[in-house]
C-alpha cells in the first residue's frame, strides 16, 4: 500500500492539533441540538465520539464540515479558521462520511471516488472539450488514484459496480474511499459500522487504523461500545448536545456519569441500532 | 384617489380568481409535494363545464337560477377531469423521479386543451359566454369606481368558499385526515388514514374551486377560450408559492396580493415599461424574486434539508 | 421528503402472458415449426396478388404480381420469419443458440397479424366496403395467422449470452456499415413517401421489425460490437449524414425538414446538458434559441433589422451565442438558492419573460430592437465569402437546393455540439454534474463546486442553443416572438425525455420523430398536439427512460429489475476489458 500512503500522508508543519473546534453552537428555532461544545483532534490521532441517539453528534459533524452554519462557535483547521461552506472545508483538507449513507447511487464504485479527486484537480471546460495532453494525463492519474483508493479499502473488484447495487458494508467502505479521494488531514466518519455484521465490523476497524497509519486524524461516531473503545485513543461523550465527558477509552467506559447517559436512552438506543 | 380605489377594485377581483385557483395548487402540493402543472386545465374545463350544461338545458335563458346549475355543471366536469388524471396518470408516478410527474403534467396540459379545442364544438376559437341576469349586465358605481356585477360575483364566491373550506378542513373527519397526511404520510397512513382516498379528494377539492373560478371567469370576460388555462394557472401557481405553497390561507393572501400587484402596476408603473403590455413580465418577475428570496412565502414555513 | 415510499410494481403480470402463449401454443405444438414455414410462405405468395380491387388505396395495390410498398413490407416480414424459424431448426440453427428465435417469431407472428388486419381494415374504410378487399390481402392474413399461432407453440429457449460471440471483426463491422446503408436509404424511401397513410404503415412496420430484432437479442450484440467499433460506427454516421442530401436530387421538400430536424436537435441536446447531466430542469430553454436568433435577425442584412452594424457573420455566431450564455447565467442564478420543481417554474417564468419582452421592445413599449409582434422579416440567405446559401449548386451532377446548403451548415454545427456534449460528459466536468444530480448535497460535501457547475450547465447549453439560433434567423427568413412560446420548450423537453435523457443517440432520434412525424402525418395535422400531450404521459408512465436509455437512467427508473442491472454490469466490465487489451 505504499503508493496509497505517499498519497494520503500528510506534512505537518509541528504537532500543533489538526483540528480544534472551541465553543460550537446549534440552535434549530427553540432546540440546542449542539450546546457549547468544543473538541481538539491531536495529529495521528482516533477521536471516539459517543452519545445516546438525538444527543446531536451529527448536527456537530454538519457543524464542522459546514452543511450548518453553526450558530455561534469556531473551527479551526491546521491553525486556519474554517468558513462554514462545504468545499472549502474539503479544499482546506477535512472530509466526512454520512450516518444515512450518500453515495452518488446511478455512478460506478469508481466514479463515485473519481468525483472525490473533483477537488483536487483542475480540468475545466475547455481543456476538456480540447483534450489536450494535460487532460489526458490528468484524466489517467484520476483514475489510477481512485482504483488505488478503492483497492486500499478493499474494493478493487468492485470498481465497475453502480454504488446503489452494492452490498451495504460495500458502501460503507466506498464512502470512506471517496472521502480519502480528497487527500483530507482529518477524516470524520459517522457511525461507519451500523448494520454491519461483526466480521466487517472488524475489517473496519482494520481500515481505520491503516487510514490513522497512513498519518490521517481520525473521528469515529458509533454506539458500538466495544468497536469504540478498542479503537480509539480518546473518547468525547456527547448527551443533549453537551460534552459530558471526556478522556481515555478507559475513564469513559468507567464513568457512571456515561452509563447513566446510555441507560437513560437505552430504549432509543437499541431502535437506533436496529 | 378614485384611480387608486379603482386599481384596488380590479386586482381584488383578478386576485379572487387567482386565489380560487391557487387553492387548488396548495392543496395538492401540501400532500403530496407535486405541482399539479395541468391545474389550470381544470380551471379551464370548469369554464367550458359550465358552458355546455348552459347550451344543452338553457340555451337562451338567462334567469339568475340557471347559475347554480351551471356551476354544478362546472364542478362535475372539473372534479371528474381531476379526479381521473390523478388516478391514471400521477397515481402509478408516486415514487417515480421528480421529473417524472412534471412532465406527465405537461402532457396532461396540452392534451385537455387540445381536446377541448378539437371536440368542443366552436372552441377553435372564443365562444361568448352565456350572460346571466343580475351577476352581469351594466357595471354597478360607488363614488366613481365601477364594479362589475361579476367582480362582485367573483368576490362572494371566493369568501363562501374560503369559508367553506376552512370548515371542511378544520371541522370534519376528512379535513382532519387531509391535515395528517400532509404532516407525515407514512403516520397518517400507520394512524388508519386512507392516503389515497384523501390524495383524491384534494385534486378533488382543488377541481371544485378551479371549477367556481372558471364559471367566475366566463362571467367577467363575456368568454372562454381553450387557452385560458395556462396563464391563469401560472398565475395563480405564484399566488400559490407567494403565500406559501402548502397553505391553504397562504393561497387566498397570496392571490389577492398578486391581483393587486398587478393592478397596480398596470396603473403606476410609468414610462414605456408601465401600461398592460408589461404586467404579466411584472407578475412573471415577482414569481421569479419570491422563489429565489422567499421560497417559503408569505405565511409559509421554510424546508431545512437535513444532512 | 418521503413522498416515496410505495412504488406500484407493474411487471409482475409478465408470467400470466407467458402462460396465454402456452394456452394458444401447446394444441399446434407438434407441428408448430412447419405451421410457421407454411404461414411464412403463404404470406408472401398473397403479397403476389391483387389485394385491392381499386387502384387508389395505399399507393396501388390492385396488380398481380407487382407487389406495392404495403406488400413489399410483408414480403420482408415472411422472409424475416423465415430466416427465424430456420434458425429454430434446421441451417441456422447454430445462429439460434445466440438469438432468441421463437420470441422474435411471436413478436412477428402478433404484429403481422395485426398489420394485415389493420391494412384490410383500411382498404375497406378507403374503398367503401370489405367487398374491395381481393383474394390476396386474405390470404396474406391467413398467412400471418399462421405465424401467429406457430410461434405460439414453440419454446422458447434461453439464448446464449451475445457479449461472448466472438465474431471476426471485418464481419461485424460490415455489419455496422450494413445498418448505417439501411437507415440511409431507409430514410431516403420513406422521407418520399406522399401518402400520409402509407408512411404511418410503414413507420409501423419500421418499429415492428425494429421491436422483433429487439425481442431476439439482435441489438444487444450490435450495441456491443457499435461499444467495439465505436470510430467506425462514428464516422460511418456522419458519412451517411452527409451523403443524405445527395439522395434527394435537388427536392428541397425533405431538405427542408432534415434542417429543421438538425436545428431543433442541436437545441435539444444543448438542454440535454442541463437536464440529462445535470438533472436540473429548464422549462424555458427555447428562449436561448431566440435569443441566438434575434441577434442573428438583429445584425443581419434585413430592411428591418433594428442595428445598424453588419458584422461578419463568424462573429455574429459568436455574438449570439454570447448573448445567449450570458442570459444563461442570468436564467441560472436562481440555482444557487432554488431546486427542483421551483426551479422548472423559475426557467418557465423567464422564458416566458424573453417572449412577452420580444413581442414589447417595438418602439412604443420599449425602446425599438425587435419590431415587437410583427418580428424581423425578410432576413437574407446567409454569404459566407462568396458561397450564397441560398444559390443552387451542382455536385457530381446532382443539385443541392438552398436547404441543402443550410444542411451541411447545420451538419457542422451538430457534430460541434455532439463533440463538446460527449466530451463534457466523459470528464471531470460531467462526473461532477453528474454528481450534483445524484445528491446535490454530498456533492457538495466531497469538494464539487456545485453552484458554479450548476452555472456552466445553463450557460454551455444556453451557448450552444445560441450558437443554432443565429442561423436558424437566416434559415427561416423570419423571426418573431410566436415562434418561441413554452410549447417549444416542451417540445424541445419532450426530445430529450423521448429519445433519452443524457444520450446523444436517443435525443437525435426523439428530436427526428417529433419534428418528421407532424410533417409527414399532414392528415393527423390538426391532432398531433394532442398525440403529444398524450404520448408525453404515456411515455412517463411506461417507459420513463425514453426510447434510446443511457445504462444509468435505464437502472434508475426500473429499480426491482436486478437481472437488466447485473447485465448492464457485464456489458461494462467487457467494455472495460477490452479496452485494456
Ligand atoms: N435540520 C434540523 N432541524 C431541526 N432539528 C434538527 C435538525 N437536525 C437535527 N435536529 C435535531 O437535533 C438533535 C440532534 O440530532 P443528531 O442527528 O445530531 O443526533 P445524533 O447524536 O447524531 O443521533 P443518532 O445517534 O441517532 O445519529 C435531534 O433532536 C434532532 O431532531
Ligand atoms: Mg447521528
Amino acid at each position: 500500500m505504499t503508493a496509497v500512503d505517499e498519497t494520503i500522508r500528510t506534512d505537518r508543519p509541528d504537532d500543533g492539533p489538526v483540528l480544534e473546534a472551541t465553543g460550537v453552537t446549534m440552535r434549530f428555532g427553540g432546540l440546542t441540538a449542539v450546546n457549547n461544545v468544543g473538541m481538539t483532534v491531536r495529529p495521528g490521532e482516533i477521536l471516539g465520539l459517543i452519545g445516546p441517539n438525538g444527543a446531536g453528534k451529527t448536527t456537530f459533524f454538519n457543524c464542522l464540515t459546514g452543511m450548518y452554519k453553526p450558530t455561534e462557535g469556531r473551527v479551526r483547521l491546521l491553525g486556519n479558521d474554517l468558513p462554514p461552506k462545504p468545499r472549502a472545508v474539503v479544499m482546506a483538507g477535512m472530509a466526512r462520511t454520512f450516518q444515512n449513507i450518500r453515495l452518488f447511487g446511478n455512478m460506478t464504485a469508481l466514479e463515485n471516488v473519481m468525483v472525490g479527486r473533483y477537488c483536487r484537480t483542475s480540468s475545466m471546460a475547455l481543456t476538456s472539450i480540447l483534450r489536450g495532453p494535460k487532460f489526458r494525463r490528468e484524466e489517467r492519474e484520476t483514475r489510477a488514484r481512485a482504483q488505488e483508493l478503492l483497492e486500499f479499502v478493499g474494493l478493487g473488484k468492485s470498481s465497475e459496480h453502480l454504488a446503489r447495487n452494492m452490498p451495504y458494508g460495500d458502501q460503507r467502505r466506498l464512502e470512506i474511499a471517496r472521502a480519502l479521494a480528497t487527500e483530507p488531514k482529518l477524516l470524520l466518519l459517522d457511525e461507519p459500522t451500523a448494520g454491519m455484521n461483526p466480521r466487517e465490523t472488524q475489517q473496519a476497524s482494520d481500515l481505520i487504523f491503516r487510514i490513522r497509519d497512513s498519518g490521517l486524524a481520525v473521528v469515529v461516531i458509533e454506539h458500538d461500545m466495544r468497536f469504540i473503545f478498542n479503537l480509539c485513543d480518546r473518547v468525547l461523550c456527547l448527551v443533549n448536545g453537551q460534552v459530558l465527558v471526556e478522556g481515555t477509552p478507559g475513564e469513559v467506559q468507567s464513568d457512571p456519569r456515561v452509563i447513566e447517559a446510555y441507560i437513560g436512552g437505552a430504549a432509543d438506543d437499541e431502535e437506533g441500532d436496529a | 384617489m378614485t384611480d387608486l380605489l379603482q386599481q384596488l377594485v380590479n386586482g381584488l377581483t383578478l386576485g379572487s380568481l387567482y386565489a380560487l385557483i391557487a387553492v387548488g395548487y396548495t392543496v395538492v402540493y401540501g400532500i403530496v409535494q407535486l405541482i399539479n402543472f395541468a391545474h389550470g386545465e381544470v380551471f379551464m374545463i370548469g369554464a367550458f363545464g359550465a358552458l355546455a350544461t348552459w347550451t344543452l338545458l338553457f340555451q337562451g335563458t338567462t334567469a339568475l337560477w340557471v347559475l347554480p346549475i351551471m356551476i354544478l355543471g362546472a364542478v362535475v366536469a372539473s372534479v371528474t377531469v381531476a379526479v381521473v388524471m390523478e388516478r391514471i396518470a400521477y397515481r402509478p408516478l408516486r415514487g417515480a423521479p421528480r421529473l417524472a410527474p412534471l412532465i406527465t403534467a405537461i402532457g396532461i396540459s396540452v392534451a385537455l386543451q387540445e381536446a377541448v379545442r378539437l371536440f368542443y364544438p366552436g372552441a377553435k376559437s372564443k365562444i361568448p359566454f352565456p350572460q346571466i341576469d343580475v351577476v352581469t349586465g351594466p357595471a354597478l358605481s360607488f363614488a366613481g369606481v365601477t364594479v362589475q356585477r361579476a367582480a362582485v360575483f367573483t368576490v362572494g364566491a371566493l369568501l363562501m368558499s374560503a369559508a367553506l373550506l376552512w370548515w371542511f378542513v378544520n371541522h370534519t373527519r376528512t379535513g382532519h385526515g387531509m391535515q395528517a397526511v400532509s404532516e407525515d404520510k407514512d403516520t397518517a397512513r400507520l394512524m388508519g388514514v386512507n392516503v389515497d382516498r384523501i390524495i383524491v379528494i384534494a385534486f378533488a377539492l382543488g377541481a371544485f374551486l378551479a371549477a367556481i373560478a372558471g364559471v367566475a371567469q366566463g362571467l367577467l370576460n363575456a368568454n372562454v377560450d381553450f387557452r385560458m388555462g395556462f396563464l391563469a394557472g401560472l398565475k395563480a401557481f405564484t399566488a400559490a408559492v407567494l403565500g406559501g405553497i402548502g397553505n391553504i390561507q397562504g393561497a387566498v393572501v397570496g392571490g389577492l396580493v398578486l391581483g393587486v400587484a398587478e393592478a397596480l402596476a398596470v396603473g403606476f408603473i410609468p414610462g414605456q415599461f408601465g401600461g398592460s403590455a408589461w404586467k404579466d413580465v411584472w407578475a412573471f418577475a415577482l414569481l421569479i424574486i419570491v422563489l429565489v428570496f422567499r421560497p417559503q412565502g408569505i405565511l409559509g414555513a421554510r424546508v431545512v434539508d437535513r444532512a | 421528503m418521503s413522498t416515496s415510499t410505495d412504488i406500484e410494481t407493474t411487471y409482475a403480470d409478465d408470467a400470466e402472458k407467458v402462460s396465454l402463449w402456452d394456452r394458444i401454443g401447446r394444441p399446434v405444438a407438434p407441428f408448430a415449426w412447419p405451421m410457421v414455414l407454411a404461414g411464412a410462405v403463404i404470406l408472401a405468395a398473397g403479397c403476389f396478388l391483387s389485394w385491392s380491387y381499386t387502384d387508389e388505396v395505399l399507393g396501388d395495390l390492385s396488380i398481380d404480381f407487382y407487389p406495392g410498398a404495403v406488400q413489399n413490407l410483408m414480403i420482408i416480414a415472411a422472409v424475416l420469419a423465415v430466416i427465424f424459424a430456420l434458425m429454430y431448426r434446421g441451417p441456422f440453427s447454430r445462429l439460434g443458440e445466440w438469438l432468441a428465435s421463437a420470441t422474435a417469431l411471436r413478436v412477428l407472428g402478433l404484429g403481422t397479424t395485426v398489420f394485415m388486419a389493420l391494412v384490410i381494415a383500411l382498404i375497406g374504410v378507403q374503398a367503401g366496403g370489405l367487398v374491395n378487399v381481393m383474394p390476396g390481402a386474405w390470404i396474406s392474413f391467413v398467412g400471418a395467422v399462421l405465424i401467429l399461432l406457430g410461434a405460439a407453440g414453440l419454446t422458447p429457449r434461453a439464448s446464449k449470452d451475445p457479449l461472448h460471440a466472438h465474431l471476426p471483426s471485418w464481419l461485424e463491422i460490415l455489419t455496422i456499415v450494413a445498418l448505417l446503408a439501411i437507415v440511409l436509404f431507409g430514410a431516403a424511401y420513406v422521407l418520399d413517401i406522399e401518402d400520409g397513410t402509407v408512411f404511418s404503415l410503414v413507420v409501423l412496420f419500421t418499429g415492428l421489425v425494429a421491436f422483433t430484432l429487439t425481442r431476439a437479442g439482435f441489438f444487444t450484440w450490435v450495441g456491443i460490437i457499435a461499444q467495439t467499433h465505436r470510430r467506425v460506427l462514428m464516422l460511418g454516421a456522419v458519412a451517411v449524414a452527409f451523403l443524405f442530401p445527395f439522395t434527394q436530387d435537388g427536392s428541397d421538400a425533405n431538405m427542408s425538414i432534415a434542417t429543421q430536424v438538425l436545428i431543433f436537435a442541436s437545441t435539444a441536446l444543448g438542454l440535454n446538458i442541463v437536464v440529462g447531466l445535470a438533472g436540473l430542469l429548464d422549462l424555458g430553454y427555447i428562449a436561448f434559441l431566440g435569443a441566438g436568433a434575434y441577434v442573428g435577425a438583429m445584425f443581419s442584412h434585413s430592411a428591418f433589422a433594428t442595428i445598424g452594424w453588419k458584422p461578419n457573420f463568424l462573429l455574429v455566431v459568436i455574438f449570439g451565442a454570447l448573448v445567449s450564455a450570458t442570459l444563461g447565467l442570468i436564467i441560472g442564478s436562481p440555482t444557487l438558492r432554488v431546486s427542483g420543481d421551483y426551479l422548472a417554474i423559475v426557467t418557465l417564468a423567464f422564458g416566458e419573460i424573453f417572449r412577452l419582452a420580444m413581442g414589447n421592445l417595438d418602439g412604443q413599449d420599449g425602446p425599438r430592437l425587435t419590431n415587437g409582434p410583427n418580428g424581423i422579416p425578410a432576413i437574407p440567405d446567409l454569404e459566407i465569402g462568396s458561397f450564397n446559401f441560398g444559390e443552387t449548386h451542382e455536385v457530381f451532377g446532382i443539385t443541392l437546393g438552398r436547404f441543402a446548403n443550410y444542411y451541411f451548415l447545420l451538419l457542422v454545427v451538430a457534430a460541434i455540439i455532439i463533440t463538446v456534449f460527449t466530451r463534457l460528459n466523459n470528464s471531470r466536468i460531467g462526473r461532477g454534474w453528474i454528481a450534483i444530480r445524484e445528491d446535490e448535497k454530498a456533492a457538495e460535501a466531497m469538494g464539487v463546486n456545485t453552484f458554479g457547475l450548476k452555472l456552466f450547465a445553463f450557460a454551455g447549453g444556453a451557448f450552444l442553443a445560441g450558437m443554432a439560433g443565429t442561423i436558424k434567423a437566416h434559415h427561416d427568413v423570419s423571426v418573431t416572438p410566436d415562434q418561441y412560446i413554452f410549447l417549444e420548450s416542451a417540445f424541445l423537453l419532450a426530445a430529450v425525455v423521448l429519445g433519452g435523457m443524457g444520450t446523444v443517440a436517443g435525443v437525435l432520434i426523439g428530436a427526428t420523430i417529433l419534428k418528421l412525424m407532424p410533417e409527414k402525418l399532414r392528415f393527423v395535422a390538426d391532432y398531433r398536439l394532442l398525440i403529444f400531450g398524450l404520448l408525453l404521459v404515456l411515455m412517463m408512465r411506461f417507459r420513463p427512460e425514453g426510447l434510446v436509455a443511457s445504462k444509468r437512467r435505464q437502472l434508475e427508473f426500473h429499480e426491482e429489475d436486478e437481472e437488466l442491472a447485473d447485465r448492464v454490469e457485464e456489458v461494462h466490465l467487457v467494455e472495460e476489458q477490452e479496452a485494456k487489451a
